[in-house]
């Protein structure tokens, strides 16, 4: 049955000859929220059949799915049949394939810190002036994204390197709204109603955040996204490309302010559910638990947007479960900053179809049919907002549209050994009730070994 | 079988194994239990309470309007908070603040006019001057006595995965000859370095030991560019099975031969000299006398090799590849968790899925633990 | 179903091309050195050179696998730990220069150093007593099994085990750990086992002896099986009991393997990084060596020169083992 019905879809829906590999979600030419002429243009400009791409990124499981539907198109667009994996340590295996000499065709990665490091090693094919005019023209704050993607390479020039595709924001607080109405808060709309909030909510008997920054190998970022956070909120976004880039050292005023901003949260043993004691151990996917228990545990969580796969089954976001932007101090004059994360794609074995995957990203298809389902946030101006396939991700959209300042997460871009290290054992530290200026001296001392 | 002496105190023999066997299966049953119970409950409370009736504090969300029918001007609203479970409700409440403020049977009055009462048995119900089809759907909270709950859907996930079946073939397809050819190797290597002389025989035995420290991440990147530069010569794909058998025959090398050697040096030399004189080749004392008295050691061995190989991902990504068709099993389960890797749930069910074959295979090698085929008169020298 | 062939055979092709090659290669040998040579004088020199040949015959292929897989890397090491982060440019000895100033480094080796004092004495000893003891009881073999179950399950899987046993919540709040439920039942208060700093070394450590414990068992009860009957006979009618039996009589006829079982379970602490990996990553000054290498080899695209820099001295740490090995090895052809 599904196979005839996939036939039909297939004849009538492909302007080229191309192959239809895999099942596509939408029927194309069906929805008017996306854009068919963009899918059906690029079909009729590539004919790659028999050509194929393989495609290495960090989604696995669910996300896993997710990306499979989106390369479904690419591949009944084009004809190229496309191998995606992944694997748990994506990173160390970069490494080794690209070292080795046998990388993937695409690669797909989070970490800016890990691209540079690759792009240095002369592993990575720039893009283009052609791509870098795309970017700057066709993404929301164009010229941040073509700063992001683009590396020195192994001769020292800088070029674009890699294509960002797939946004996530991390200045989420969530929490749940009848318990909000049950007690009477209101969501705050500054950082110093958050902070009144909070001292309210222990006044009132409870508690007010759940901060777990357990992660195995990984423990403690998330407290980097909080310092971050709050970095953004205390110091103008120069400051924090400076410290990002260690042009100021960790150990400035900025950079120890931000530190103490967030310990005001996390080491308050009636702020944090289980007390300051257990910020460190609490896994940060059992954190989120405690909003839905009962009674609640814990009031807010302060978490990127992928975190509702860690809520209880069922959970409605909107209804169970909802988010509000982290407030910025009305005090100070920063604006409304986002903290974002996200991926890039970069060509780590350039030919044909390489290429042609890069060019398949340009097209706004290629956005909508991964915003239509979940998880997927995009600054490409010419995709559908109204293909976002929940409220939530439509929130999350506006707010990303409506921030003044967008800032990458500073742990991804810095050095790995930092970043994914150095910085992450520090907040542990300070977790454990080290001061931040001695947590700030051990990372630059750190940064320093590396120069 | 070695016997002691029968003494008074065979009792506590067995004492003793039944505590040191509770205190290595503790943790290992924390986990199997875990993969019986429901996602949302591993991480809430301790894997011990699963075993018995517990009390726990749940929300549960009445439909909003569904099922709703007009009582006397009234709109009503029934079900049971339980969902078809079984249990017993010892208190419930409307407000997150007071998930426990009455006690079941009697009535709660909420805002507006809207009553609510939950009985002992779950069944509750909730009415109203307006229709309930406005909103979100009332949450009712509820304090339960709940029997033991498990399920097999932890498994369900797991086993049902595409791919999994051609993935257990790719695993056995790795870990057979991974555990075979290095055993050949290895049992004619330790001979030569137990029973033959010729010189700088201790210095290759030093050589053995010092490789057995040497980490495998070191050596993945060199080999690899040897593989890849080698295929390129050649024109076929570097990343085949015969690649990944020689990797773990030239990492499992080292154990295997220090293993081996040291047990085959332990054999009577009365045997070996008895066949030379015989007129024997070293060959056939190889073939005929030694490899059948190390049979306990090779199966040792052979256990081991074998296990690594199954649970090993790192060596097969490297060397054969995270594409679909050449997965292993190991990286087929890694990959059923999320990109952020917490699902306890699939975690402990696929241990329990990937630990099924090795337990078998030291099952059945167990047999051949026991001494070689001339056991009992041949040690002794 | 035709992978399942496809299977077989290359199964099939892989294990009978070894077997051909010892088998076939012999046979080579004796045709051209035969042993019944028409006279005795070329007959012995025949057997004379073949013996001098044989030994490499049989060593062949695991030279040429050792070389390949373990030595050639372990050159390459040497190579790139002389060389900056790319594996480019020459660095002189700048790296080690490097290692022994960095407080990470002194971390691992101090800690190292109590997993080498504690890990494979305490496994041997378990593993000695779980094989004694299972030896003598009719359900022996399914209480190995148990035993030995440890080994047989990945490191993931070891991971989340030991996170349900150490898990920390808050004093007040339930316990899903194990550990500290047990504490908090008999009055104490919860500890978070894993981020206190120094002791968690210990708990990491138990990790590794329960899995290794299963290795050692399965290695000394072959060993113990060994051990003739009449001996253990003798010292029954001389009236010793049973520990005496077992400390004074099987003990020192299994020396021998309890020195290999010893020796193979330090190289793997020296060379533990998963457990490390999964359960801390080396925080709350949990590092050892391996997985400061591996953080260094991998981590943000990885520095080739450090990570080579601390394997060369993982290497260099086995140097002592080697050494007595080899007097061991010496000893042993001299009481031949």
């Amino acid at each position: 049955m599904k196979s005839t019905l996939l036939a039909t879809v297939c004849a009538s829906a492909l302007v080229s000859g191309a192959v239809c590999a895999q099942d596509l979600k939408f029927a194309p030419g069906e929805d008017a929220r996306f854009n068919w002429a963009s899918y059906e243009d690029y079909a009729a400009k590539y004919n790659l059949d028999g050509q194929t791409l393989t495609v290495f990124g960090p989604w696995r499981g669910e996300d896993q799915a997710l990306v499979e539907s989106m390369l479904a198109y690419f591949t009944a667009a084009s004809g190229v049949t496309v191998k995606y994996s992944s694997s748990e340590n994506y990173e160390q295996q970069i490494v080794i394939d690209t070292q080795a000499g046998s990388p993937p065709d695409i690669a797909v990665l989070p970490q800016p810190g890990l691209i540079a490091d690759l792009a240095s090693k002369g592993l990575l094919t720039p893009l283009g002036d052609e791509t870098q005019g795309w970017l700057k023209d066709n993404y929301a704050a164009g010229d941040s994204w073509v700063s992001l993607g683009t590396y020195k390479g192994k001769d020292g020039a800088p070029a674009l390197y890699a294509f960002p595709y797939k946004i996530d924001v991390k200045s989420l607080v969530w929490y749940v709204p009848e318990n909000f109405e049950d007690a009477g808060y209101e969501v705050p709309q500054t950082m110093e109603e958050l902070k009144a909030l909070t001292e309210q909510i222990v006044a009132d008997g409870g508690t007010p955040w759940c901060i777990g920054l357990g992660s195995g190998g990984a423990t403690g970022w998330p407290a980097t996204d909080w310092v971050e956070d709050m970095m953004l909120r205390t110091a103008s976004p120069e400051t924090y490309d400076k410290w990002v880039s260690n042009e100021i050292p960790f150990t400035d005023p900025a950079v120890v302010g931000a530190i103490d901003e967030f310990g005001w949260f996390a080491r308050n043993d009636k702020f944090v559910d289980g007390g300051a004691a257990a910020v460190a151990t609490t896994d940060f996917r059992d954190s989120p638990k405690g909003l839905f228990a009962s009674p609640p545990k814990c009031y807010m969580h302060h978490q990127a947007s992928f975190i509702p796969s860690f809520f209880p089954e069922g959970t409605k976001l909107g209804v169970d479960a909802d988010f509000f932007y982290m407030p910025a101090y009305a005090g100070k004059d920063l604006g409304k900053p986002v903290l974002g994360a996200g991926t890039l794609a970069m060509i780590t074995k350039d030919g044909e179809a390489s290429r042609a995957f890069i060019e398949w990203l340009k097209t706004p298809i290629a956005h909508e049919v991964w915003m239509a389902q979940s998880g997927f946030l995009t600054p490409f101006k010419a995709a559908n907002p109204e293909a976002y396939g929940n409220g939530a991700l439509k929130k999350q959209g506006e707010i990303l549209l409506n921030s003044t300042t967008f800032r990458f997460d500073g742990s991804d871009l810095m050095p790995g050994k930092i970043g994914a290290g150095a910085f992450w054992t520090g907040m542990v530290d300070y977790a454990g009730g080290k001061s931040a200026a001695d947590v700030a001296a051990a990372v630059q001392a750190e940064w320093d070994a590396i120069k | 079988m070695v016997t002691g002496p029968k003494s008074s105190f065979g009792w506590v023999v067995h004492l003793s194994v039944v505590v040191f066997v509770a205190l290595w299966m503790l943790p290992t049953v924390g986990l199997l239990v875990s993969s019986f119970r429901d996602k949302d409950q591993i991480s809430v409370s301790g894997w011990w309470t699963a075993l018995s009736t517990s009390s726990q504090n749940l929300v549960f969300r009445a439909p909003a309007g569904d099922g709703e029918e007009v009582v006397n001007g009234r709109y009503v609203l029934k079900g049971s908070v339980l969902d078809g479970a079984s249990g017993q409700v010892s208190a419930f409440g409307f407000s997150s603040r007071e998930p426990a403020a009455f006690a079941p049977g009697t009535v709660a009055d909420l805002k507006d006019g809207v009553t609510l009462t939950v009985a002992g048995d779950g069944a509750f119900e909730l009415s109203g001057p307006a229709s309930f089809a406005e909103g979100r759907g009332q949450r009712i909270f509820y304090t339960a006595e709940v029997p033991p709950r498990f399920t097999l859907e932890n498994y369900r996930n797991v086993l049902t995965a595409s791919g999994l079946g051609r993935s257990f073939l790719n695993s056995m397809t790795v870990a057979i000859p991974s555990t075979v050819i290095p055993i050949l190797i290895a049992a004619f290597a330790a001979y030569a370095l137990a029973w033959m002389p010729f010189p700088g025989r201790s210095l290759m035995i030093a050589a053995v030991v010092g490789l057995l420290v040497v980490p495998l991440q070191m050596s993945l990147i060199p080999l690899l560019k040897i593989y890849n530069s080698v295929g390129q010569a050649l024109g076929f794909d570097p990343k085949s099975y015969i690649g990944i058998w020689l990797a773990h025959t030239g990492f499992g090398l080292p154990l295997a031969i220090y293993l081996l050697r040291n047990y085959m040096a332990g054999l009577p030399r009365e045997v070996m000299e008895s066949a030379r004189l015989d007129g024997a080749t070293d060959f056939q004392i190889f073939t005929r006398i030694v490899l059948p008295l190390s049979f306990p050691a090779l199966a040792s061995f052979a256990i081991f090799q074998f296990l690594w190989t199954w649970n090993d991902l790192l060596v097969a990504l490297v060397f054969l590849g995270p594409q679909d068709d050449k997965l292993v099993l190991t990286g087929r389960l890694v990959n059923l968790l999320g990109s952020r890797g917490g699902d306890w749930d699939i975690l402990a069910a696929s241990a329990f899925v990937s630990i099924a074959v090795p337990v078998l295979v030291f099952f059945a090698m167990q047999k051949f633990l026991v001494r070689g085929l001339l056991a009992g008169s041949v040690k002794g020298g | 179903m035709s992978q399942l062939w496809a299977a077989l055979a290359t199964i099939v092709i892989g294990i009978s091309g070894a077997a051909l090659y010892f088998w076939g290669s012999n046979l080579l040998l004796d045709r051209i050195y035969p042993a019944r040579a028409a006279d005795t004088a070329t007959a012995s020199r025949n057997i004379a050179r073949a013996a001098l040949i044989r030994p490499w015959l049989f060593l062949g292929p695991a030279i040429l696998a050792l070389t390949l897989y373990l030595v050639y890397p372990v050159i390459a090491s040497l190579w790139l730990s002389l060389h900056d982060r790319s594996g480019e440019n020459f660095v002189g000895l700048a790296n080690y220069r490097w290692l022994f100033g960095d407080a990470g480094f002194r971390e691992s080796m101090f800690n190292n150093f109590l997993w080498l004092l504690v890990v494979p004495a305490a496994s041997t000893f378990l593993g000695l007593i779980a094989a004694a003891l299972t030896d003598k009881i009719a359900w022996g073999n399914l209480a190995k099994s148990l035993i030995f179950m440890p080994m047989a399950i990945s490191f993931v899987g070891a991971a989340v085990i030991w996170k349900f046993v150490y898990d920390y919540r808050a004093e007040g709040s339930e316990q899903i750990g194990l550990l500290n439920a047990i504490v908090v039942a008999l009055g104490g208060t919860p500890e978070a086992w894993i981020a206190t700093p120094f002791w968690n070394n210990f708990f990491l450590m138990a990790i590794l002896v329960w899995i290794q414990t299963g290795f050692a068992m399965v290695i000394l009860s072959a060993a113990l099986r060994g051990i003739p009957e009449e001996t253990i006979e003798a010292a029954v009618l001389d009236g010793a009991s049973g520990l005496q039996i077992f400390f004074k009589i099987m003990v020192p006829q299994i020396w021998g393997t309890i020195a290999v079982v010893w020796t193979t379970i330090t190289i793997t602490v020296l060379k533990v990084f998963d457990i490390v990996l999964a359960m801390t990553n080396g925080q709350w000054n949990s590092q050892v060596l391996a997985n400061l290498m591996f953080d260094w080899m991998f981590r943000g695209g990885g520095d080739f020169g450090r990570g080579a820099t601390i394997a060369i001295v993982i290497m260099l740490l086995v140097v002592p083992i080697m050494v007595w090995n080899i007097r061991n090895a010496r000893k042993e052809m001299e009481g031949r």
